[in-house]
């Protein structure tokens, strides 16, 4: 059997989908806290002062940078190659020029290099979604903060260059004048 | 249903905090319905909460509830675009989504519809906000809006009232 449906079945059906989505909503899990903007200590799953926002900003960065690789070879997680043990720990190449960095890279042994230079904006002016370009070659730009990448497997390093025009710089030359 | 302040300060953490955080609870919960998944849900949340902080001095003060959606659901819509290619690289398949035990059916046919329809219909018919509106939140035409609604609406009652 077919029945019409009027005005007031809609209506009232716009009333019971509303409420009913309204309750769908109000189950759903929402106790998260948002991140702390002045108070650099806060419990959470990720919860991170603002000062540390541009610093996660390029680590997810490098993070995808490494991502592509990953994904390639379908590899497990790679050690940083400034991370405490790691051979470049305390080198500090964050603060060099990418020149600087492939030379010490060199001067360690690490010759097999990949640089991954990231350019144009992570952000856009209007607080959208910029337009980043990566793109990936074997010999070091001449400028752009350096970030550390991962050692991997195969002994080859590879490096991020941050180039757009909002980096911050990481680590110990976070805030310093770009390379 | 709407929330509108007027922003008296848009420089200092203490007025974002102030006008932002009341919605946050809110915004999580709208994520875990659009994208399906706690988890991702937070951190988008996250993402959008310190880019809407990063954005304060250029909020207008019209709508505070309007403008974090609107940052959020942009993040989680180009999320989701990498999420697609990223699983699609490693060849694994989507995280298990949230489940609603206490009206299964509704969530059921709310998660088959695409999130964009999934986003623009729960803006329309739990937020109020108009079609004109939500076309500026989620940066196209009103006419595809107005698509995106009235295909939402025409899936759920066909799934949940199937002999209508």
């Amino acid at each position: 059997m077919t029945s019409r449906t009027t005005e007031g079945d809609e209506m009232n059906d716009d009333l019971e989908l509303s409420t009913r989505l309204a309750a769908l909503e109000a189950r759903a899990p929402g106790s998260a806290q948002p991140p702390a903007l002045s108070h650099p200590r806060r419990r959470g799953r990720v919860a991170v002062s603002m000062a540390m926002a541009p610093a996660l900003v390029l680590a997810l960065v490098a993070t995808t940078a490494a991502g592509a690789l990953v994904a390639v070879n379908l590899a497990q997680g790679h050690p940083g190659i400034q991370n405490p043990g790691q051979p470049m720990a305390g080198i500090h190449m964050e603060c060099m020029t990418p020149t600087d960095a492939a030379a010490a890279l060199a001067a360690h042994g690490f010759t097999d290099v990949v640089w991954q230079i990231e350019s144009g904006a992570a952000v856009a002016p209007d607080g959208g979604k910029g337009d980043t370009t990566t793109v990936q070659q074997s010999t070091p730009p001449a400028h752009g903060f350096v970030i550390p990448g991962s050692l991997l497997d195969d002994g080859s390093v590879i490096m991020v260059v941050d180039q757009r025009t909002d980096a911050t710089g990481v680590g110990d030359c976070f805030g310093q004048p770009m390379p | 249903m709407r929330a509108t302040h007027a922003a008296a300060s848009t420089s200092d953490p203490d007025a974002f905090e102030a006008a932002v955080r009341p919605h946050y609870a809110n915004l999580v919960r709208r994520l875990v319905l659009v994208l399906g998944d706690e988890r991702d849900a937070e951190d988008i949340a996250q993402d959008a909460y310190l880019k809407a902080f990063r954005s304060w001095a250029r909020f207008d003060g019209a709508d505070v509830r309007a403008w974090l959606y609107t940052i959020a659901l942009r993040l989680a819509f180009n999320h989701l675009r990498g999420r697609r290619r990223w699983l699609a690289a490693i060849g694994r398949v989507e995280p298990t989504p949230w489940t609603d035990p206490a009206d299964p059916d509704l969530w059921a046919a709310l998660a088959a519809l695409d999130s964009r329809t999934r986003a623009a219909l729960l803006l329309n018919v739990v937020d109020g906000y108009t079609q004109a509106e939500i076309a500026t939140m989620l940066a196209v035409p009103e006419g595809t809006v107005a698509s995106w609604i009235s295909r939402g609406r025409a899936t759920l009652r066909r799934e949940l009232d199937p002999d209508r």
